[in-house]
């Protein structure tokens, strides 16, 4: 450990950045898809000469401006702020590697932003051909935005042959680059045409135009449906073994899938029975039930996108216990708490009988009293088990998964952390400090629950 | 316990640029930040303040500042980013421990900031209505609080970062079994708050530079006598800001810089110093020249040089950053393993994305000539 580790009680840190995440990618897709609504209707809306329709784009675009200038582009920072306080390692490596990819991906939100405003406060005073390129110059950063941060969300799922040739593009143009693209690109389209039914649901009272919304995004929305799984099939053929390992195991990541599956076809199907085939169906119960069902897939994706990393925060690089995978025989061999910054600062400070100039003596810590090797057993608890759970109360608590756990039951466990459950990390650490995370462990262990039958012997 | 003890391995990868390319653009980043940073740190609150007691002219001068807020503010986040990628990548092993031994404060900030925005855009909305209801007006307020509050948490952050020496107290103080519950403010450190008054004198003085600029520049369909009033009245502000500005840059760095930061901006670095202190007062003297009114060469010539004036900061800022941090790590002695292609790139898209950016401002400019159509 290189950083000190951030305590989040109950919920544990990196659950911070799945909700500003979860939250974050419902307005990003919207903010690239929406662009190419945007220049494309616009265009379509100019050259049929229909005002109706170009009044109604207009009032769009600032409700677009309102959720992905404001919220979208706040929140995408918010993203990068948490994974600094919650995965330091993690967004260590990827800057240090993709410091360009990001700084790129600055220019294109400077244009993101200038077109956006220019689009919308200029409407109706730049000359059409102006005002239509502008509004590409914004979809065209929008999608590219997309493209480079795909390349680097996608590289902490399957980095290639990135840990062999530490090269930018190595990790850039990573097996799931494609993919994710894919994918993320229909994303968008899909949920850009869901906003765009909401918003139009609510705001546009005549039914002639309304038809004409809903028809004119349900192809997009059909085509974003069909990119989706194209790159869903894509993402699952090139994730690493152990991903789609945990998917199979993992029972709610199971659950997860057939609920992803099942909402996905529920949206396709509605909106071809409805905006698709039917654009008089278009009410407002409509589009909110439309809209609701397309974020619940969106969200639950995003999810198991997450979860399948396991045990890694960048797979083969990055462990979840904030080590990196070439610094875990040295922590094994030498001690967690030696090889951790603040940990061995902690052992120095609190127990400097233990220090043999800046190594520990493990055995030593295993002389101390009962309360301190506990403590000392917490300590290694937040450092390497706190990542992904919390201790007796919240997100996947150890408390209750170690229920009626003996001692030894728990010492076996934490001898074979990786081979018991593969997508755990292996135990990073020497014997004796097994041995104090044991106490500790044991001592936050709820009771087996009574009356269960039949009783154990 | 030795602080330095706690600061962690240098990153296995490397520096993906020299250091002075990633300081060069760290500081660039900095200053395009501070431009609209500083109207939204002071502005907002002076915007109101002369909504609330100000005259016609006062009134007009606050919508005119309050309905460019919302771009501003966009413009400012972005800007934003290139500052702190920079500072990641060359002061990831002290930035990250900083902003973790405070990390609920820190992570505030992005609720904070999307309250502040809102904030900023409903009040916006009243005045594009043409009416300011009280939920607008509250809604002004509590983003001008907000944006001073959040400013004061950066120079926590910031001054977190270097002062290596308070980290083991905060951490014993805050820490749940060694983990830092992230509920801790650098509020021992007593450059925190002459460094957050300094910021905020600056940033008056980049409040009324613009006010003048806007004035000389693009308000041509205001009056004359809004013109002679905003020169009077950014003379008066700048004036405040500038002996704001003196009187907490003295108290920070007669009062509070460590005497190696002190021997290197008085010694080597003295003439830079100087320039930092002085600068704001070229500007003064080129708003005084406005004063019976704004004029588009002196306002355009205003506006310059106040962006020097921050430059001027930036540049005095990173010295002093190192200069703190020399005590415990030298960031500049980094191994660098340079990232050509993606460089050139960046660079290449860059300039690219400027030359876009023009012709946009350009065309939005000859437009804005043009009067708004109407909503139907």
């Amino acid at each position: 450990m290189h950083y000190p580790w951030w305590y989040v009680p109950f919920l544990t840190a990196p659950m911070l950045i799945a909700v500003v995440a979860v939250v974050h990618v419902l307005v990003a897709h919207y903010a690239v898809g929406g662009g190419l609504f945007l220049a494309l209707e616009t265009q379509y809306a100019y050259r049929t000469r229909h005002t109706a329709y170009l009044e109604y784009l207009r009032g769009h675009a600032w409700f677009f401006i309102l959720v992905t200038v404001v919220f979208g582009a706040i929140t995408g920072v918010g993203i990068w702020w948490t994974i600094g306080l919650a995965s330091p390692l993690a967004t260590e490596v990827l800057i240090q590697t993709f410091v360009f990819g990001w700084a790129m991906e600055y220019v294109f939100f400077v244009l993101e932003i200038v077109s956006a405003f220019v689009f919308y406060y200029f409407w109706g005073r730049l000359p059409q051909q102006t005002h239509l390129t502008v509004g590409w110059i914004y979809a065209g950063s929008a999608w590219m935005s997309l493209v480079l941060i795909t390349g680097i969300t996608a590289f902490m799922l399957n980095p290639g042959a990135w840990p062999q040739h530490r090269t930018f593009w190595v990790g850039f143009l990573n097996p799931q680059f494609v993919p994710q693209v894919l994918a993320r690109t229909g994303g968008s389209f899909l949920l850009a045409s869901l906003y765009v039914y909401l918003h139009a649901s609510l705001k546009v009272k005549d039914p002639a135009l309304r038809n004409l919304i809903a028809s004119r995004s349900a192809r997009p929305a059909l085509l974003g449906a069909v990119l989706v799984v194209l790159g869903g099939i894509g993402w699952y053929l090139f994730l690493p073994e152990s991903a789609r390992a945990a998917l199979a195991a993992a029972a709610a990541l199971n659950v997860m899938m057939v609920l992803i599956f099942a909402v996905t076809i529920a949206v396709f199907v509605m909106l071809y029975l409805g905006p698709y085939r039917n654009p008089g169906w278009l009410t407002p119960g409509f589009a909110i039930l439309l809209f609701v069902a397309g974020l619940a897939a969106f969200s639950t994706g995003e999810f198991i996108r997450e979860a399948v990393r396991k045990p890694y925060i960048i797979y083969n690089v990055v462990m979840g216990n904030q080590l990196l995978v070439d610094e875990v025989p040295a922590a094994q061999r030498r001690g967690f708490l030696e090889t951790g910054t603040w940990t061995r600062a902690l052992v120095a400070a609190r127990y400097p009988q233990a220090m043999r100039g800046r190594e520990i003596d493990e055995a030593v810590l295993l002389r101390l009293p009962e309360e301190d090797q506990r403590f000392l057993g917490q300590v290694i608890f937040q450092y390497q088990c706190n990542n992904c759970h919390a201790a007796q109360v919240g997100y996947s608590a150890v408390g209750h998964l170690t229920r009626g756990w003996s001692p030894e039951l728990v010492r076996r466990v934490l001898d074979h952390l990786d081979e018991s459950t593969f997508f755990m990390p292996p135990w990073t650490g020497t014997p004796e400090e097994a041995d104090l995370l044991a106490r500790y462990l044991t001592s936050i262990a709820f009771p087996r629950p009574g009356g269960m039958e039949p009783a154990r012997r | 316990m030795d602080p330095s003890s706690l600061i962690g391995p240098p990153s296995p990868l490397g520096y993906p640029a020299p250091y002075w390319f990633m300081a060069g653009l760290k500081v660039l980043g900095f200053v395009l930040h501070m431009i609209p940073m500083n109207l939204w740190f002071a502005g907002i609150l002076v915007a109101l303040l002369l909504r609330r007691w100000g005259g016609e002219h006062a009134r007009r001068l606050s919508d005119r500042l309050m309905s460019q807020m919302p771009i501003l503010i966009a413009l400012g986040i972005n800007f934003g980013i290139v500052p702190l990628l920079f500072t990641q990548v060359a002061y990831h092993r002290v930035f990250y421990p900083a902003t973790i031994l405070m990390g609920w404060f820190w992570f505030s900030i992005v609720g904070l900031l999307v309250v502040a925005y809102y904030g900023v855009y409903l009040y916006a909305v009243g005045l594009r209505a043409g009416r300011l209801r009280p939920l607008h007006v509250a809604a002004g307020w509590t983003a001008a609080v907000l944006f001073v509050v959040m400013g004061f948490v950066f120079s926590h952050a910031f001054t977190l970062m270097v002062n290596v020496e308070a980290w083991p107290e905060i951490w014993q103080r805050t820490a749940v079994a060694g983990a830092p519950a992230g509920t801790a403010l650098n509020t021992g450190d007593p450059q925190v708050l002459p460094r957050w008054l300094m910021v905020f004198g600056l940033a008056l003085t980049t409040t009324a530079a613009y006010a003048v600029a806007d004035a000389g520049l693009f308000a041509v369909r205001e009056t004359g006598a809004y013109r002679r009033w905003t020169g009077r009245f950014g003379l008066a502000l700048y004036t405040v800001g500038m002996v704001w500005f003196a009187a907490a840059g003295s108290w920070y760095a007669f009062g509070t810089w460590i005497p190696e930061v002190r021997a290197l901006m008085f010694g080597p670095f003295a003439v830079l110093t100087a320039l930092t202190a002085l600068s704001p007062g070229l500007v003064w003297l080129l708003i005084v020249a406005q004063r019976r009114g704004a004029t588009p060469s002196m306002a355009l010539l205003a506006a310059a040089a106040q962006i020097a004036v921050l430059a001027l900061n930036g540049a005095s800022r990173q010295v002093v950053q190192n200069a703190e941090l020399r005590r415990f790590l030298d960031v500049t002695a980094g191994r660098v393993e340079v990232q050509w292609s993606p460089l050139v790139l960046f660079v290449v898209l860059f300039v690219a994305g400027l030359a876009v950016v023009g012709w946009m401002v350009v065309h939005a400019l000859r437009a804005a000539q043009k009067p708004a159509p109407a909503r139907g």
